[in-house]
């Protein structure tokens, strides 16, 4: 009996976490989402508190897209907190018809697939690049400086990095003055009670989700932030690839707001010994032996 | 709070373990997880701790166990980033060399003395969730009472 009282517990906590990050019903609606003085939406901290988003990890962005309005997929996530787009059975591009893959990119995305994501560049501690900065589970903060145009992203993981946004009105660079980069150049301004933020020049280092969607230099993100309410930042991203895709595709899902937290230092490249696991298809070391 | 027949400890022990539930980040594979790991191969490990690494981006933990010939094999295990299990409690100290562990896991595909630490028993007692939850890691295990 008293073992059943314990066991009910274990069993009922993660469903208290869905409540309490507002992926279910919960007893008092969540405060506004706070704003400045000139009505801007406020997409950090207000004066004195903590906090951070708590950036859900997205493991198929393929499985998002016919989702945007939907802020999670928990329950084809298996329950896991946090997860979304998560469905190990639809693995492949043919359950995927809603991404416009190319046949280039569905054979090397099914190859991903196959290999089980063995060679993503997130597990050499590369930067994710283009939307996947907001699907790889580290806490992120957004820093407003509109006496500066410009807004500042920090994020914890996956290598630590912050990206910045322009709000002064520029174009991006064009021809060889773009220099291609791991999270592009980016461009915002307002609307309404959204962050909108345009991105181009991304090199092609980097896979678009963990499942392996790949992408060319060619891709232009559009990024929507609205804050929904106090405790919810609903992200959208349009996939532009006229390199891999057939026609832009658009992704959402929600972040969660973690009252309280803060931001620490997370070095990836410390000691990755994942790297010198690493072996090619033929079962040859890639970057050596372990020392 | 008394529950007649079960000490407070326990209580508190599956207390801890909700808590950890509810604390933990979701994630946190830096790697693929199935690439190197077999969920199906489930491994329960009891021995010494040999060495900490508390470092990005996972932690590993060396250990020798005693084979029934009284033989030892060292092994060495994978958990978490040192942030995630920071926010869970753990801290660099809470094993030190020496350490008598049990730690329950996954087996490495590659046949190596390798494993994916899920739980580790601590020295005190404590079973503290060691790895990552999401994506194609398995879900933690079952906390024992």
């Amino acid at each position: 009996m008293r073992l059943h009282v314990i066991a009910a517990l274990v069993l009922v906590a993660p469903s208290f976490v869905l409540a309490q990050r507002g992926a279910g019903p919960s007893a008092a609606p969540p405060a506004p989402a706070p704003h400045f003085p000139d009505g801007t939406p406020n997409l950090g901290r207000d004066p004195g508190e903590k906090g951070i988003w708590n950036v859900p990890w997205v493991r198929n962005m393929g499985l998002r897209i016919d989702k945007t309005e939907a802020g999670t997929d928990l329950p084809s996530s298996g329950g896991v907190v946090g997860l979304v787009g998560h469905d190990l059975k639809r693995d492949g591009s043919r359950f995927e018809p809603l991404v416009p893959f190319m046949p280039w990119s569905a054979a090397v995305y099914d190859y991903n697939v196959a290999n089980e994501s063995k060679y993503d560049p997130e597990g050499y501690c590369l930067p994710p690049g283009g939307p996947r900065m907001m699907a790889t589970p580290y806490p992120m903060e957004i820093i407003q400086l509109p006496e500066q145009k410009r807004t500042i992203m920090t994020f914890e993981g996956a290598t630590h990095i912050w990206r910045e946004i322009y709000m002064d009105g520029r174009e991006h660079p064009k021809g060889d003055a773009l220099n291609p980069s791991y999270l592009g150049h980016s461009v915002g301004h307002w609307e309404g009670e959204t962050l909108v933020v345009d991105v181009v020049g991304f090199n092609e280092a980097t896979w678009l989700d963990y499942s392996g969607h790949p992408h060319t230099d060619q891709l232009h993100v559009i990024e929507k932030f609205t804050r929904r309410n106090k405790n919810v930042l609903h992200y959208e991203a349009t996939i532009d690839d006229p390199g891999a895709y057939t026609k832009p595709w658009t992704v959402a899902w929600n972040v969660p707001w973690r009252a309280n937290g803060e931001l620490a230092e997370y070095i990836c490249q410390e000691n990755n010994q994942y790297l010198f696991r690493l072996t090619d298809d033929f079962g040859q070391p890639i970057f050596g032996k372990r020392p | 709070m008394d529950f007649p027949g079960y000490t407070n400890r326990r209580l508190v022990i599956a207390l801890a373990a909700c808590l950890v539930l509810a604390l933990v980040q979701p994630t946190v594979a830096h790697h693929s997880f199935a690439a190197e790991f077999d969920a199906n191969k489930p491994v329960t490990l009891k021995g010494a701790v040999t060495n900490l690494e508390w470092a990005n981006p996972h932690i590993w933990l060396y250990l020798d166990v005693k084979n029934d010939d009284g033989s030892v094999q060292p092994w060495q295990c994978e958990g978490g980033p040192p942030n995630t299990l920071t926010r869970n409690g753990w801290t660099k100290d809470s094993l030190k060399i020496g350490d008598q562990v049990t730690i329950e896991g996954v087996l490495a595909k590659d046949g190596s003395k390798t494993c994916n630490a899920r739980l580790v028993k601590l020295p005190d007692g404590r079973s503290v969730f060691a790895g990552s939850l999401g994506g194609d890691n398995p879900p933690p295990p079952k906390q024992p009472h």
